[in-house]
């Protein structure tokens, strides 16, 4: 006797088969975007590894009495003493388009680097010294292994001279590759190989510090009148419609609200974290309500209550017993408020954000910009070097994220309560 | 009973309301103050936008900007003709963005859907705690990265593959931004059609099992259809984001205002134009500066109007089954 | 495609000769169900007869709901439950491990305790079970079987002349028969019935129990329900379930006036349950 429910015996082996073709393609769809995620960050990741390394070049410079006054190092002209000694290094470059190439191998700022070596050690001056300098970025590029040598020497940046020179330089193990600080401690530059985030990050944080001096409070008293103390009428249904519709208007409406408002008609100072913070304060402020509301409701009655059982009064029911159990739930909101907020870019460009900004901004009034603009600003500079120093900002910024949802995440666990 | 008398005043209520005093009425108002923060920003944003592009049509006439079919706002101000600079159409504009959002819609939609049903009816518990957040991530990477992953890319990898397959293909395509916008709305799109078919009542799956459907079978004839309105409102809302979303389009999209519909080529978007309009220095009397304000004015209508209509389905497709 | 209809057909009717071969339809042996560590049904041994009513009565817990869910399987959706034991229809062990569900449903039928039609027509709820069977192939079938279903769930009359509005716009009566119709399309040989008329009111109860009635000549019907009077106007067996055990079995008129157990006879006077 056959199994008169088998698969084979009723014929259904075509409609499993649909059922696997169909489940096989929801998970396809899964790992596609998630494929797509690990690549993405995968490659940027790979690519702003280059940028935590430097390459340096180590040349032997004469500092001897006629190029350095021992009794005024200062008043030495650096630049002519790094170019004598790389014109000594390399004799055989004699015409003057390349001796440009040559000095290009340097850093504009190896000159600076090796007056600030000089007044640190004195004791080199009088002799010849053999010194590392910053290498520039086109032969950090080189050393890195990405320039495409086999292409037509037209259609590269690197021609076969610097080539050359520096295959010669590695030969003779006077190239050395380090640990990027400058990335970390330097403001922008024109130069990526001096170019650094500190100057954004700091942006960054004074406009976080401003948000959410801002949202925080206000989110959070917004949340309790409308979860506490609004009645269900016309009035609060329509602040409830507008939160709503403001969590998904376009960021860079809220960037032209601050243009025309904060800038135009108040005169605020352009491109400050001040006028930053106030405007990705506006658009933290749905998300926080609406968090702040969900932790107000996971308080549960009984504790309401019980205040106002014996005798408290709503005002102090709400602020003595029921806001600082939902407190815990309002910051996790908050937190990732902020986040979402370290990651705008474009309400930030419309007032003025955008500009180059080389120093560290000292206070929220001072000109700055912010982590996300400066990559922006990278993504669009000309030099290949700036890709990966993009990149590593980018890294940066996700870190960055990472941490504030992880900071998020574990302030829920350790509060989160079953009442 | 006479404990009772002994502690109040005969002739006074016990239970008289005391005077809450100033500084319940200070909170109350700071309260209620915050609270209306929310309608102040609409108003503000209302406001800030209608006033600057009244200006603008003072300048442009309005049928002008909404039917011209050529865009070029930085043609010089001739000497003549006082106030007259370049041309506002914002046609090409317009289906610009129309045209990257749908390539995204395009991407996300069967991702976002397919992932969203995996997740609701297949995935173990496992699957679905680590297969979730992940996805989520793809929401939380800010859209600067997106735009310079778009740029280095996506944009070359569309290049060459073209070029190699005979095609001449823009540097600068509708196709990379499309693609790169369209991973980012993918968990938009699935975490609220997941929400959505995870609220379709269990007895309609247990009736379609009860027949002898398969598990897909229930799930595309029976969860899908009735989860239909759900989805659209996720949908909905997936390209209001893609609309309004400026970062990936400014880095990948392009300036030039090109009115085709040709995937392959470069096209501008309202937020390109905005962000490329008030970048650097501006008078604020200028008609180019004030179309930026016209162009917000559109994308905030817009957008707006996609954010309510899709609330309203999937609150009354919530609602029903409640 | 109408091959496909053709040999599917041919199926059906090989297992419906072996349903229809002498003796009881559906065996039950030693079935218990746990719901991870928590045993809910112990060792239930009972048999099904052909085109009769059996009523599944016991207090609220007692596993009558799980018993009746283990014959088409539908404890398989549930992810800690585990069978143990045999139930035999057709000769077959369905918790066999070659047996597969979706061909076991498509003979053994159910209705749940809320009327539960799909937000689609009422004609397209009542042909969704032959579409994706495939039993029929042209439209002019597909259009008679609807009417046939629909006239033996006794609800054509009501709704012959609007098949393409929605079946959610039906009363509660209404809709529980069109979910009856939509279970006997397919034409399964024993129709399972969670509480079928918990949900409604008095005038549709009776309705239903009418037409459950009327079923009996072609289909074998199995029916939980908590209301003693309705399984005494209904049934022809039965089973009284109480704590998980199959305390007592047999014809309906015996159950109720001479109960052989002190637990059944408690429970239909109304002292426990």
């Amino acid at each position: 006797m056959t199994n008169p429910f088998s698969t084979e015996a009723a014929g259904l082996q075509g409609r499993h088969n649909a059922e696997t073709i169909f489940k096989l393609s929801g998970l396809t769809a899964i790992v596609c975007a998630i494929g797509f995620l690990v690549f993405m960050v995968g490659s940027i990741a790979w690519t702003g590894s280059g940028a935590l390394r430097e390459s340096h070049v180590q040349l032997s410079i004469d500092l001897g009495p006629e190029k350095v006054d021992p009794s005024n190092v200062e008043a030495a002209s650096y630049q002519t003493i790094v170019r004598d000694a790389l014109k000594e290094r390399f004799p055989e470059v004699t015409n003057r388009r390349d001796r440009r190439k040559l000095y290009g191998l340097l850093s504009p700022d190896a000159a600076l680097e090796l007056e600030q070596y000089v007044l640190d050690n004195p004791s080199v001056v009088g002799g010849v010294a053999d010194i590392w300098l910053l290498a520039s970025d086109d032969l950090d590029i080189y050393l890195k292994g990405d320039v495409k040598t086999e292409l037509d020497e037209s259609r590269r940046k690197f021609s076969d001279l610097e080539i050359g020179l520096a295959d010669s330089l590695v030969q003779e193990g006077q190239t050395r590759r380090q640990f990027n600080t400058r990335f970390f401690t330097n403001g922008d530059s024109r130069e990526p190989e001096l170019a650094g985030i500190l100057s954004s990050l700091i942006g960054s944080f004074f406009s976080l510090l401003v948000c959410f001096v801002i949202s925080f409070p206000m989110g959070v008293c917004a949340a309790i009148y409308l979860e506490e103390f609004a009645k269900k009428n016309r009035v609060s249904e329509f602040i409830e419609v507008n939160i709503n519709n403001l969590a998904a208007v376009p960021s860079i409406v809220f960037g032209l609200l601050g243009l025309a408002i904060f800038l135009n008609f108040f005169g605020l100072p352009r491109s400050s974290p001040l006028v930053g913070g106030m405007v990705l304060a506006l658009m933290t402020l749905p998300t926080i309500i609406i968090a702040s509301r969900a932790a107000l409701r996971a308080v549960p009655p009984s504790i309401r209550e019980a205040a106002l059982g014996i005798g408290a009064s709503k005002i102090q029911t709400t602020f003595h017993h029921v806001a600082p159990l939902a407190l815990p739930g309002m910051l996790t909101g908050a937190i990732v408020g902020m986040a979402r907020a370290l990651g705008e870019t474009a309400p930030l460009l419309m007032i003025g954000m955008v500009a180059f900004i080389a120093d560290v901004p000292k206070g929220i009034l001072d000109s700055a910009t912010a982590l996300p603009v400066q990559i922006f600003l990278w993504a669009d500079a000309p030099q290949r070097a700036f890709e990966e120093k993009t990149s590593a900002a980018i890294i940066v910024l996700l870190l960055f994220l990472v941490l504030m949802n992880l900071l998020a995440v574990l302030l829920r666990r350790k509060f989160e309560r079953r009442f | 009973m006479s404990d009772f008398q002994s502690k109040f005043a005969v002739g006074v209520n016990p239970f008289a309301r005391q005077s809450k005093g100033f500084g319940n009425a200070a909170i109350m108002f700071v309260l209620i103050a915050c609270s209306c923060v929310a309608i102040l920003v609409t108003v503000g944003i209302v406001m800030s936008l209608i006033f600057e592009t009244i200006r603008f049509f003072e300048q442009v006439p309005i049928l002008d900007f909404l039917f011209g079919t050529h865009w070029s706002p930085q043609t010089a101000l001739t000497a003549d003709v006082v106030g007259s600079s370049g041309a506002f159409g914002a046609v090409p504009l317009i289906t610009g963005t129309l045209l990257i959002s749908f390539i995204a819609m395009c991407i996300a939609t069967p991702l976002g859907l397919a992932s969203a049903v995996y997740l609701a009816e297949f995935a173990g518990p496992k699957v679905r705690s680590f297969a979730k957040p992940l996805l989520e991530m793809l929401a939380g990477i800010p859209s600067v990265v997106y735009g310079f992953f778009a740029a280095l890319t996506i944009a070359p990898f569309i290049r060459n593959s073209g070029s190699a397959a005979g095609f001449d293909i823009s540097s600068e395509s509708a196709l990379a931004a499309g693609i790169a916008m369209g991973i980012m709305v993918v968990p938009l799109v699935s975490s609220l059609s997941d929400d959505v078919i995870n609220s379709v009542p269990q007895s309609l799956r247990d009736a379609s099992l009860g027949l002898g459907a398969t598990h897909a079978e229930t799930v595309r004839k029976v969860v899908l259809p009735a989860a239909v309105p759900g989805i659209a409102g996720s949908l909905l809302l997936a390209t209001s984001s893609a609309i309004g979303e400026t970062m990936i389009v400014v880095m990948a999209a392009g300036l030039a205002a090109n009115l085709t519909l040709n995937p392959f080529e470069a096209v501008t978007t309202v937020t390109v134009q905005i962000v490329t309009l008030l970048t650097g220095d501006q008078e604020f009397d200028s008609a180019k500066t004030l179309s930026a304000f016209a162009l917000g004015l559109f994308l905030f209508v817009i957008t707006l109007a996609l954010n309510v209509i899709a609330l309203k389905i999937v609150n009354h497709f919530k609602e029903q089954y409640d | 495609m109408l091959n496909n209809s053709v040999e599917s057909e041919k199926k059906m009717a090989e297992v419906e000769t072996a349903l229809n071969s002498d003796g009881p339809i559906i065996q039950a042996k030693d079935v218990s169900v746990f719901y991870g560590e928590k045993q809910a049904l112990f060792d239930v041994n009972l048999d099904f007869e052909k085109n009769q009513v059996t009523s599944l009565i016991g207090p609220s817990g007692c596993g009558k709901s799980t018993f009746l869910r283990c014959i088409n399987r539908m404890n398989d959706l549930v992810d800690i439950a585990r069978v143990k034991g045999e139930i035999i229809i057709a000769n077959q062990d369905i918790y066999a491990k070659d047996v597969d569900v979706v061909a076991l449903r498509a003979h053994v039928g159910m209705v749940f305790q809320k009327p539960n039609p799909f937000p689609k027509s009422i004609y397209d709820n009542v042909a969704y079970g032959p579409r994706i069977h495939k039993t029929v192939s042209t439209k002019d079938e597909m259009d008679y079987v609807v009417e046939r279903s629909l006239k033996r769930a006794g609800l054509w009359d009501e709704v012959s002349d609007r098949l393409d509005q929605p079946g959610n716009g039906l009363s509660g009566g209404q809709q529980q028969r069109l979910c009856i119709a939509r279970a006997i399309a397919i034409e399964p040989q024993v129709v399972l019935m969670d509480e079928p008329c918990s949900a409604l009111d008095p005038i549709a109860t009776a309705v239903v129990e009418e037409l459950i009635d009327e079923l009996r000549e072609r289909f074998t019907i199995i029916i939980v329900t908590h209301s003693m009077q309705q399984a005494a106007r209904v049934s022809q067996k039965t089973a009284f379930f109480h704590l998980g055990n199959l305390v007592e079995h047999g014809d309906t008129d015996q159950i109720f006036t001479n109960p052989q157990d002190d637990r059944t006879e408690n429970y239909i006077t109304g002292r426990i349950g």
